[in-house]
């Protein structure tokens, strides 16, 4: 009974209820929306910024920003399918994709927790370096299906009763960073640091070194995302992954991590880019008009964003001392 | 806060002075530039001509300068391949200034925004540089600012063509939709804009998906992900949909990876490049697409600057002009068409697919 | 001996002049009259935005939606042009809508409370949805050439290009409210420390709605002079630009977190990333080396001030250290 409470009061379920009017006001509209082909449309579409989403999580819990994830997804997805078509194997493109990440995750976290510098410029800055060194390694050159290492397409392609392989990964990688995030040490800190950080010092944790491996561990995850991008279009180019920081973070916001730091689940998040998934492909079935879509999708993220704000100053938000029934 | 004053005052007067000193001190330099670019009649010394791409990291571009460097290679001109790695107009521009600021003696221009460069490429044509579009084009109000324009076939035949491909694969009945790149591209409008009438006289039994050709219009931008967005928004909004005509390299590739993922009975079709759409192809996922070459369009754009540099040739509407084998004519709107677009079927697409 | 003290935004003044200088060594063409026109009018609208986005970081706030509202400006100039309202007074609409896109962005962090990275990312879509729905995807050319020379063409007897007038002008009173009015003051109050603001008596939430739509006026002012310069008007204009402007201001020694910053900071910012822009690209430089070299200088533009402040404090201590020491050595003797 404790434990039902604490779910309908959780941060995350208004966001899920969002979800769900959505979706469900569609299918009302437009009954043939309700079908397990839209659901496919869903979980596919969501899939690379869901996985971002997570791994951006752990930075703006601690009031921090990685805008060059963008740069970075893009980069790893070529990279894998370059290496293979070079004659390496998936694990070598797997390597290099997840090492790219971690390089850049690791660049950033220096200067960023021990040169404490802005993260926000530290990662607008990495986001024109990675883009530009990108842009130049592949220049001109597409990455095509048959370049695709085979593993990675038939992920792409297929399911698990049901349920495509790429929305599986970021499900399961939910799972294990919620877990992270709430019964690990290291995790519970990141929230300490978000929320105050000079007390956090005080209290004796790492700051540093948290923020470190914070952003390490959004860049392993962003490698990650690479290989989920490339199974997910079967090819790459210079142009893979530009923009998609703002979405990501869009997608947090809305999913309950404040940008203020010290609050919110990877599940919000997750939940979160699932809502904004689901209100493209709503917009794209109802047939409103092409050139109001954009307008309107810009609304409804305002109307979401909104809704967040006003639910947390109603509902408890999900902090290390949220949970006071435990 | 008056010792701030004063030392703001003084860094400003600072910085003007040497703004004007360094512009008064090379108001020659740009005169000798322009004289330079302006009257030379011979070709004794190498001609530099700019080779200028909506953006530079695109693969189709890189067929099209690989054109133009073969030409200027048999011209004994020297190119250089420059150009913004975002494909808008205003990035184009700060180009277009780099190569008046050169001297270079020829613009070869695939025109990333139809309007937004024309006052740029007036100021080129002052300082006495011959401009040639290749790909795409200026708006048609502005064909004075350049020579000429190549462009690969008359927009009837490209749009045509594709109704026509579509119309096989379909058996001829059926609603038809259409996945285009951004809304305002003016390349894309004109062929959407002759496939209309032409689909509606030829072929009764087929119609266009909502009913007008309005409604049957989506825009992927050519970004792969919200071509895929749009391609299943077909998909949602018109289930019955029986063919799909994507005139994007881009968006025909989206949508055949998202048809093939989603074993979706819809046909598409559309102008893709055969690099990258020979895997599509050879699984039938893709009956036929077509395109025409980029190699060409570089390689005859080229040869139209230089022979339009050295005063042989003026682009005049009925003029021609020679580049390799095969002459070309001047039609209306000072446009030159290369011909009519190739196709690509599980025939031949294995010797395409390795020249582009 | 006194000490020079060199904060950042000092140092990209002298920066600008390097940058001068070496352009005008590393190319021939760099140097001439119609170069340094290319840049000014290249950097016209994004030196405009920077000013009042320098305002809104200062005050501890950020609008990422700036390009959007350049755009919705430039859309609206073309939409009433289309409709047969006289040029002049679609510009002046063109300003209002950008001054009410803004108000709208303030309304949203001022009275909602909504944060504002987020909730100018949301906007900045609607906004672009919104040039849109004006223009569908027809855009509007055959602008009136009397106004359409003024974006690109210089006055008369000189080589500057009209649009300089209202930069220096804008700046020149950005300059004089910032660092001269008692305003100026409270906007940098309310960045070092806005509770404190609040309390000593500063309207904290009717100058940061202020700011927000100064930001929507310069975009709209932006937006008429992309509309000239490009001598057309399209739903698609100036995508991506709010990041070169918040590089620009962060680059001109605007602190991130807010209750620091200068005008000729910012302005030297956005010259010198122009110059550089112009020198590396006349020695070839690349599209994309060029996004690498301005990652990079922004990074410098954050450890920089690091750097000098360790150095500081490293060589205090040594004095310090070296006082003691001549202390003790008087004491023994």
């Amino acid at each position: 009974m404790r434990s039902l409470k604490n779910l309908v009061r959780a941060r995350e379920l208004p966001v899920f209820a969002a979800f769900l009017i959505v979706m469900g006001g569609t299918s009302l509209a437009v009954p043939h929306f309700f079908s397990g082909k839209v659901a496919i449309d869903l979980f596919l579409g969501v899939a690379v910024i869901a996985i971002l989403a997570v791994g951006q999580t752990f930075v703006i819990v601690m009031r921090h920003i990685d805008l060059s994830v963008g740069s970075t997804v893009g980069f790893s997805a070529f990279l894998i399918g370059d290496a293979y078509s070079k004659g390496m194997g998936l694990g070598t493109g797997m390597f290099l994709a997840i090492g790219l990440g971690l390089l850049v995750g690791a660049m950033n976290g220096f200067l960023v927790a021990y040169l404490k510098l802005p993260s926000l410029v530290v990662t607008l800055a990495s986001l024109y370096i990675v883009r530009g060194i990108f842009n130049e390694f592949a220049t001109g050159q597409t990455i095509i299906e048959s370049e695709v290492p085979p593993a990675i397409n038939w992920l792409g392609l297929n399911r698990f009763f049901g349920i495509p392989y790429l929305f599986l990964i970021g499900f399961a990688l939910v799972i294990i960073a919620g877990f992270v995030m709430k019964r690990s040490r290291a995790g519970r800190d990141l929230y300490a640091i978000g929320s105050n950080p000079q007390a956090a010092e005080l209290a004796g944790i790492p700051v540093a070194r948290r923020v470190f491996f914070a952003f390490v561990a959004t860049g392993g995850i962003t490698g990650l995302a690479g290989a989920v991008l490339l199974g997910r279009f079967n090819s790459a180019n210079p142009n893979s992954g530009l923009g998609l920081e703002l979405l990501v973070v869009a997608a947090c916001v809305v999913g309950g991590v404040t940008i203020a730091g010290g609050a919110g689940t990877v599940y919000g998040a997750f939940i979160g880019a699932i809502l904004l998934q689901g209100i493209t492909l709503s917009i794209g079935a109802l047939g409103i008009p092409q050139f109001w879509q954009q307008a309107v999708n810009g609304s409804l993220i305002i109307g979401a964003i909104a809704l967040d704000r006003y639910l947390s100053t109603r509902v408890k938000t999900t902090t290390i001392m949220g949970s006071k029934n435990e | 806060m008056n010792k701030q004053f004063k030392r703001s005052i003084t860094a400003v007067a600072g910085a003007f002075l040497a703004f004007t000193l360094v512009g008064c001190a090379s108001t020659t330099e740009a005169e000798v530039t322009e004289s330079a670019a302006a009257g030379t009649t011979e070709t004794t010394e190498a001609l530099k001509i700019a080779i200028m791409p909506k953006a530079i990291n695109i693969g189709y571009f890189a067929a099209w300068d690989e054109g133009a460097q073969k030409a200027c290679e048999e011209l004994g001109a020297e190119c250089d391949y420059i150009g913004p790695n975002e494909a808008t107009g205003p990035a184009q521009v700060q180009f277009i200034n780099q190569v008046i600021q050169k001297g270079y003696d020829i613009l070869v221009i695939s025109a990333a925004d139809q309007n937004a460069i024309v006052p740029s490429l007036e100021e080129a044509r002052a300082a006495g540089i011959t401009i040639v579009t290749s790909d795409a084009d200026v708006a048609a109000e502005a064909a004075g600012s350049r020579l000429v324009s190549i462009l690969p076939s008359a927009a009837d035949r490209i749009g045509t063509a594709e109704v026509d491909w579509i119309a096989e694969s379909v058996g001829e009945t059926g609603t038809i939709a259409i996945l285009s790149a951004a809304a305002t591209a003016a390349n894309q409008n004109v062929w959407i804009d002759a496939m209309g009438p032409y689909l509606e006289e030829t072929y009764p039994n087929m119609s266009w998906a909502g009913g007008s050709l309005d409604s049957a219009v989506f825009y992927g931008d050519d970004d792969p992900t919200k071509s895929t967005e749009q391609f299943n928004a077909i998909l949602n909004q018109y289930p019955d949909i029986a063919g799909i005509i994507a005139p994007t390299t881009v968006g025909v590739l989206a949508a055949a990876a998202e048809k093939k993922a989603k074993g979706a009975a819809v046909k598409v079709t559309g102008l893709g490049l055969p690099s990258e759409m020979a895997p599509y192809i050879e699984d039938g996922t893709v009956e036929k697409v077509g395109l025409w070459n980029p190699i060409d369009l570089g390689y005859v754009a080229v040869y139209a600057g230089v022979l339009g540099f050295n005063g042989d040739f003026d682009g005049s509407v009925g003029s021609t002009f020679e580049a390799g084998d095969t002459t070309y004519t001047v039609t209306d709107g000072g446009i030159a068409f290369l011909g009519d677009p190739f196709t690509f079927t599980p025939d031949n697409i294995a010797t395409f697919k390795e020249i582009y | 001996m006194s000490r020079f003290h060199i904060t950042w935004d000092k140092g990209v003044g002298l920066f600008l002049v390097f940058t001068i200088l070496l352009g005008t060594f590393s190319s021939e063409y760099f140097a001439t009259t119609s170069n340094l026109t290319f840049i000014i009018r290249d950097v016209a609208e994004i030196a405009i935005i920077a000013l009042a986005m320098a305002y809104l970081i200062i005050a501890g706030e950020i609008d990422l939606s700036v390009a959007s509202m350049l755009s919705l400006s430039s859309a609206t100039i073309g939409f009433l042009y289309r409709a047969e309202v006289p040029f002049e007074v679609a510009m002046v609409g063109g300003v209002l809508v950008g001054l009410l896109a803004g108000l709208f962005n303030g309304f949203l962090v001022t009275v909602l409370g909504l944060p504002s990275l987020a909730v100018t990312i949301a906007t900045l879509a609607l906004y672009r949805g919104m040039c849109w729905i004006l223009l569908g995807n027809k855009p509007v050319n055959q602008l009136p050439s009397e106004w359409v020379n003024l974006g690109y063409s210089q006055i008369p007897g000189t080589f500057l290009p009209w649009t300089i007038i209202p930069v220096v002008v804008l700046a020149g009173l950005a300059w004089f409210v910032l660092h001269g009015t008692r305003f100026g003051r409270w906007v940098f109050a309310i960045g070092v420390n806005s509770q404190a603001a609040e309390f000593s008596g500063i309207p904290v939430r009717r100058v940061k709605l202020a700011l927000f739509g100064f930001t929507g006026i310069m975009s709209g002012i932006a937006g008429v002079i992309y509309t000239l310069r490009f001598a057309s008007s399209s739903p698609d204009g100036a995508v991506g630009y709010e990041l070169g402007v918040i590089a620009a201001v962060l680059f001109g020694g605007v602190s991130i977190a807010g209750g620091i910053g200068t005008i000729w900071g910012v302005i030297s910012a956005v010259l010198s990333l122009g110059v550089i822009r112009s020198a590396l690209q006349l020695i070839d430089f690349s599209a994309n080396a060029l996004l690498v070299v301005s990652g990079s200088l922004l990074l410098i533009s954050v450890i920089a001030p690091q750097v000098t402040d360790y150095v500081r404090n490293l060589r205090s201590t040594v004095s310090t250290t070296k006082q003691i020491q001549k202390n003790e050595r008087v004491n023994h003797e």
